[in-house]
């Protein structure tokens, strides 16, 4: 929709804002270090800010993740530039939060299976179940497409099986063995 | 059971609702909407690091670093996309070739890496989202075309829809003697000890 005012501007952002605010800061604290989410987060506003004409009605929140996803790879790619290997390979794993109010240390054996994926399983999987979000959503912020989505998670899904059947080979490796045809809701 | 690994997974998450989270100040919001919508020039990689100062009409200025903003502005409704994806020849590995020893130095030195899915297989090409840019590129989808036929390609890669590969290249030709494969854990540690993660 394009907005003609400056004063329908401003109103629509703030709409977007109180809509998008609290899953995008949930979405960049997962993702990016802690002194960073704050700087991150304001360049996401600011990138919705100049390209609220291009914001597509009925997929706010998915098309805002992908701006968010990029601007956390920009980041990172710029703090890696100053940083030495180990220090780049530290700044991309998930942000450990202090007082771990996750369930990493009730459930280690699938922390640690994801842990070990690819990059691009890992965040396929996140986005699924954290911030729960269907194929063809997860398609439209990763600019793919919901049949390429689909795949890709069932591929990721079987990997997280089969690492957690290789730390414990007497448990049910299937945990997640889905069709394509089924995740294309 | 996929909804059993779903939840599962979701314990994990360590901003689940139960995690508070801040509300934006109006100091931010007043800044960023004082911010002049213009439309931008496209620009390459290098520039994406560009800042972007945002003054305010508060008190005090605020100045929000923006990474990549420029990079988002060039219109559409894809928030990823970055232009047209890239082609790249994938002729398929010469056994006669004489091979350079594959080392991370060597593999260091291709211009273009990246790590992408198979999406399709179609005539000669396999088209890969790109999940991962190492090195050289920013599209979001490369497609490898096979002048020499997809059997020759398969050989060298075996390809398949949905498999994940680690590719490199140069001058728009797939680098093969190991330096382009499945994405395995060995080759993806490799790719990060030579592009960085």
């Amino acid at each position: 929709m394009v907005v003609s005012s400056e004063g329908e501007r401003r109103d629509r952002f703030e709409a977007l804002v109180a809509d998008v605010y609290d899953p995008l800061q949930r979405y960049i604290r997962r993702r990016a270090a802690a002194d960073e989410a704050g700087d991150v987060l304001s360049d996401v506003l600011l990138t919705l800010w100049r390209r609220l004409d291009d914001v597509p009605e009925g997929s706010v929140l998915p098309w805002s993740y992908g701006v968010a996803r990029r601007t956390v790879s920009n980041h990172r790619r710029a703090a890696s530039r100053h940083l030495k290997l180990v220090e780049r390979l530290e700044t991309e794993r998930p942000p450990v939060v202090d007082d771990d109010p996750s369930g990493q240390m009730e459930d280690p054996a699938l922390a640690d299976a994801l842990a070990g994926l690819p990059a691009a399983d890992q965040e396929i999987l996140r986005l699924w179940a954290w911030e729960q979000l269907e194929p063809r959503e997860i398609a439209l912020s990763l600019g793919s497409t919901a049949n390429a989505v689909s795949l890709r998670l069932s591929r990721a899904r079987k990997k997280l099986a089969d690492a957690m059947t290789r730390q414990d080979p007497t448990s049910p490796g299937h945990i997640g063995d889905e069709t394509a045809e089924e995740n294309r809701r | 059971m996929t909804d059993q690994l779903r939840k599962r997974l979701a314990r994990l998450d360590p901003m689940h609702p139960g995690v508070d989270t801040e509300p934006p100040s109006r100091e931010l919001l007043e800044g960023i909407m004082s911010t002049p919508v213009v439309e931008q020039p496209e620009t390459g990689p290098e520039q994406k690091s560009n800042r972007w100062l945002v003054g305010i009409a508060a008190a005090a200025a605020l100045v929000l670093a923006v990474g990549g903003v420029i990079a988002l502005t060039g219109g559409g409704t894809d928030p990823v996309a970055s232009g047209p994806p890239l082609e790249l020849t994938a002729a398929g590995g010469d056994p006669m070739a004489m091979c350079i020893v594959f080392s991370v130095e060597e593999l260091a030195k291709a211009p273009i890496a990246f790590e992408g899915t198979a999406t399709a297989m179609e005539g000669d090409t396999v088209t890969l989202d790109v999940d991962h840019w190492f090195k050289g590129g920013d599209a979001s989808q490369v497609i490898l075309n096979a002048p020499q036929g997809m059997e020759a390609l398969i050989a060298s890669i075996p390809f398949e829809v949905g498999g994940q590969y680690l590719i490199t290249a140069y001058d728009g030709n797939v680098n093969y003697c190991g330096f382009s494969g499945e994405s395995t854990p060995e080759l993806r540690s490799a790719y990060e000890q030579a592009f960085g993660a």
